[in-house]
């Protein structure tokens, strides 16, 4: 048992998991990785990574304030490892918008196009200068080590105390202008949530949440490498976070009154209870534990407590950067396992990164070491276990990348193909059109019908002595013989039993591969008479298999040409129907000057008056069970649902 | 000189000529259903969409080209911008990808290229490289009913005001997009309650860019009023320190 090796270990899978995902964020862009959409165009990562991230980091200007400018120097030992927590929280705030953005190579644009008016732009550039300021406020603690450097640690050291005020008045300015972000939806952002004071509120909460975190990073981390933690010192912070809660729940209780908004609390809808959760946590609970001294000095009490503010803070940033968002967007978005671990990962190296430098700088008062370590052996290779022993330095760092590595290679492998090639569009099967004479096609689920008049064309087709030729895929199709079925149905079941065009066009807006091998296995005697379709003594595969047309020679296909191999193809069932309608229309339209509707989309894609669909009723009736609800992206809005 | 697009619903038949002139105007691909894709037809490679309501009404759907608009003032580094003419454009050459833009929009028109790998923000532009040559955008001059037309935003009120004084009962008494968010370029004449074009079915008539302002203008006197505070704090603080070590130093020498 080894507590810091195996926290490193997880951390490290996790960090391999995420960088995997990263990759092929870049590779295959947002749309297929994530599941933000054109309704939700923010989701987890900006929600939890940016918003709760630059929260989280706010224990830094907190404990300067507290140290620098209160001079209290009770909380020394708690100074640098929060500047330190502080800083790795910003530029993995940075690091997830790089994941975010769309552009992210453009994200400098900031510094030369401006635009004072954008709240994102005052965010983007006091996090820009905060980071700085915080590399510049811990740098001295790394440069203790290099003495080479002394005069730029004394430098930095004589000026600390201007870039402490500086980085106060930088975080005091985005900490709250994370919330003026959001000042301009009124119309999205649920009414619990949305206030003209959200800047106020963030700020007070921001205070409190890094008061919090300095304590939870200082547990934990004490916790990892086993050493005593700092009650004492924590208690004080405990007691003071009290006061912050009490004022956040004030402001944002009388803030609510004034806006007559307090019935809504209770008013049963999920975002009412969302609300309740949030504040119980983030507020009220702790402010009660801390408030009983007893409770506020008992290090269980503390754990406790300080992870009921962060994760209710952290639930107030995600509920504000999205979740309270969904009733009015109407929108499904939860995030996707990808999102979760690229947040995951992100975490995990700055974990890592903060356990690297308290391993190696002094960071904490009494430099802690991975345990058993031996210092002064030099390490060796042994080969049977193909691991390096002696230095715990050296030889975790081989398990830890082999970790990255196998998880790296875990990670591409669990990515869903499918949900990378293609290309975001939805795989959607087709509804059978039903009716006889009269045909009714639901193909989309939209619940309103194509009514095709099947008897009406045979006869105007018998009528008119129709020439025409389409072209589908690549293929040409000739319509001239209009005694065959086969101009529109153009390939024939077996014992030319009559196709419909939903049993090969299967999806609706992809096309697919409708050839059933099974079947013709089976037909001609499975594995004995493979070599009636494929050369014999060669790979049995596509390449070596006769053409369909070889045996089917009436059928009409498409085809497309891969490799120097033909492969056949069924159009989607949008594209084979508006191929074979619209173009006959089209042509036919031309012809007959007295009916100029006849290509036009509404003369087929009619909305019926509500309820009836315009069927008859009683088929209307027996359709019903067939009609899948509207889903995500049909045409019609929600409310016309015409059948129930 | 603002120009503008007035759209009267009951003239429109649906036909989506409008849809496929502004497609091929800006080249914009054929479009398939995906999976983040909104229900009102508008898409990455759609700028315009027909929504089809009951009783046969279409209703064309685009960007509407606020006065004040949402998109532009939240835009961290001015990619979009209200031009002089009306029309409401997009310089991709700024965008960082933020999405702002989209989550800002009362209309929820901009939409995202999420499969490219360079995304851009799609939207209607209203014709700007066409209406600043004093031609008119494609999708009305496509429109065989001129259900939708092109014009001074001025001109367009009086003629929408005149259309309703002239057909009693046919139009309900309001051009959307008069004072809505502020008014809008894009106007519409409808029968029909068009409150569904945006979130929430009233979004008041404020311009929405006025409630980031009072905050946005408040940013510097926090900057240099955090600033002092921390800094009197800090004076005061180390004032009552030297005082108690003044003290100290009394009682001891008193104590000797
Ligand atoms: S409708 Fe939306 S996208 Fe168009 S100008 Fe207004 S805020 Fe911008
Ligand atoms: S996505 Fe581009 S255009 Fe939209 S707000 Fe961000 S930077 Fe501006
Ligand atoms: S104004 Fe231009 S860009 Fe806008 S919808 Fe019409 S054709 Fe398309």
């Amino acid at each position: 048992m080894n507590r810091v090796r195996n926290t490193k270990l997880i951390l490290w899978l996790i960090s391999g998991f995420a960088a995997a995902i990263a990759l092929n964020r870049f590779i295959f862009g947002l749309g297929v990785t994530t599941n933000l959409n054109d309704r939700t165009p923010w989701g987890l990562w900006i929600g939890f990574d940016v918003m709760g991230g630059v929260a989280l980091a706010a224990g830094g200007f907190v404990i300067t304030a507290i140290f620098y400018i209160m001079k209290r120097e009770e909380f020394h030992p708690l100074v640098k490892p929060a500047v330190l927590t502080a800083f790795l929280g910003y530029v993995a705030v940075v690091f997830s918008l790089l994941i975010d953005l769309g552009l992210p190579w453009n994200i400098w644009h900031m510094i030369i196009y401006w635009n004072p008016h954008s709240p994102l732009f005052e965010v983007g550039w006091c996090v820009m200068l905060y980071t700085t300021v915080l590399f510049l406020e811990f740098s001295p603690v790394p440069l203790e080590n290099f003495s080479r450097y002394a005069r730029i640690r004394n430098f930095l050291m004589k000026y600390r105390f201007v870039f402490v005020l500086l980085g106060i008045m930088l975080s005091t300015l985005h900490q709250s202008s994370l919330g003026s972000l959001f000042l301009i939806m009124p119309f999205k952002l649920y009414p619990l949530w949305y206030t003209s004071i959200l800047p106020i509120e963030f700020f007070i909460s921001a205070i409190a949440l890094g008061l919090m975190m300095i304590t939870f990073e200082s547990l934990l981390s004490h916790w990892i490498y086993r050493r005593k933690p700092e009650t004492d010192i924590i208690a004080k912070l405990c007691r003071a976070v009290v006061w912050v809660l009490l004022t956040y729940f004030l402001v944002k209780m009388i803030d609510i009154i004034v806006e007559d908004k307090f019935a809504m609390i209770f008013n049963g809808s999920w975002q009412s209870f969302l609300f309740i959760t949030e504040l119980l946590i983030s507020t009220i609970i702790p402010a009660i534990l801390f408030a009983v001294p007893k409770f506020s000095r008992n290090s269980k009490v503390q754990w406790t407590g300080s992870i009921m503010v962060i994760v209710g803070v952290v639930l107030n940033r995600i509920d504000i950067g999205g979740l309270a968002m969904l009733g009015a967007t109407g929108d499904s978005y939860t995030p996707m396992w990808t999102e979760i671990f690229i947040s995951l990962g992100i975490i995990s190296v700055a974990a890592l990164v903060f356990l690297f430098a308290i391993e190696h700088f002094n960071v904490w008062d009494i430099q802690p070491k991975e345990p058993d370590a031996l210092p002064h052996t030099l390490p060796s290779f042994d080969y049977s276990s193909k691991t390096w022993l002696g230095n715990p330095d050296v030889s975790s760092l081989t398990t830890h990348s082999l970790a990255f590595v196998v998880s790296f290679a875990v990670g591409m492998f669990l990515i869903p193909g499918s949900r990378l090639h293609s290309k975001g569009i939805e795989n959607v099967k087709v509804n059978p059109a039903s009716g006889f004479d009269t045909l009714f096609i639901n193909g989309n689920r939209d619940d309103r019908f194509v009514k095709f008049p099947h008897q009406a064309h045979i006869a105007w087709l018998k009528d008119h002595n129709v020439s025409l030729s389409i072209s589908y895929g690549n293929n040409e199709l000739s319509i001239n013989s209009i005694d065959s079925c086969q101009a529109c149905h153009h390939l024939s079941l077996p014992l030319e039993k009559q196709s419909n065009c939903w049993q090969c066009h299967s999806s609706m807006y992809t096309k697919t591969n409708f050839f059933n091998h099974d079947w013709h296995a089976a037909k001609s005697g499975a594995n004995l008479r493979c070599k009636d379709c494929h050369t014999p003594a060669e790979t049995r595969s596509l390449r070596s298999a006769k053409k369909c047309t070889t045996c089917h020679p009436s059928y009409k296909f498409a085809a497309e040409v891969k490799n120097g191999k033909e492969k056949f193809y069924a159009l989607s069932y949008t594209d084979a129907m508006h191929d074979l309608c619209v173009s006959c229309h089209a042509a036919e339209s031309k012809k007959l000057k007295d009916k100029p509707n006849l290509a036009r989309c509404t003369t087929c894609h009619k909305t019926y008056p509500e309820g009836s669909n315009g069927l008859p009723e009683s088929l209307a009736a027996g359709l019903k069970w067939k009609i899948n609800p509207p889903k995500f992206n049909n045409v019609i809005l929600p409310e016309e649902k015409l059948v129930k | 000189m603002s120009k503008g697009i007035l759209t009267d619903v009951t003239k429109c038949i649906g036909c989506l000529q409008c849809v496929s002139a502004c497609k091929e105007v800006h080249h914009l691909e054929a479009d398939e259903p995906r999976i983040w894709q909104k229900n009102d037809g508008l898409s990455a490679e759609n700028w315009t969409s027909i929504i089809t309501k009951p009783g046969n009404r279409f209703i064309r759907k685009q960007c509407r080209h606020c006065l004040e608009p949402a998109c532009a003032s939240v835009c961290p580094v001015g990619a979009l911008h209200k031009t002089k003419i009306g029309a409401v454009v997009y310089d991709s050459s700024k965008c960082l990808g933020c999405r702002y833009c989209m989550m800002a929009c009362p209309f929820g028109i901009p939409r995202y290229d999420w499969d490219k790998i360079v995304p851009h923000v799609e939207k209607c532009i209203l014709c700007y490289d066409k209406i600043k040559d004093g031609e008119q955008p494609a999708c009305t001059q496509a429109c065989p009913q001129k259900a939708t037309i092109f014009g001074e935003r001025s001109e367009l009120l009086k003629i929408a005001h005149q259309r309703i004084k002239e057909n009693p009962g046919k139009y309900i008494n309001k051009v959307w997009g008069e004072h809505e968010a502020g008014g809008t370029s894009v106007l519409y004449l409808s029968d029909i309650d068009l409150g569904f074009l945006s979130y929430p079915t009233n979004i008041g008539n404020k311009p929405l860019p006025d409630k980031t302002k009072t905050a946005m203008e408040s940013v510097p006197f926090a900057f240099v009023g955090m600033g002092g505070v921390m800094l009197g704090l800090n004076w005061i603080i180390r004032r009552r320190m030297e005082f108690a070590k003044d003290e100290n130093k009394k009682k001891d020498s008193a104590d000797e």
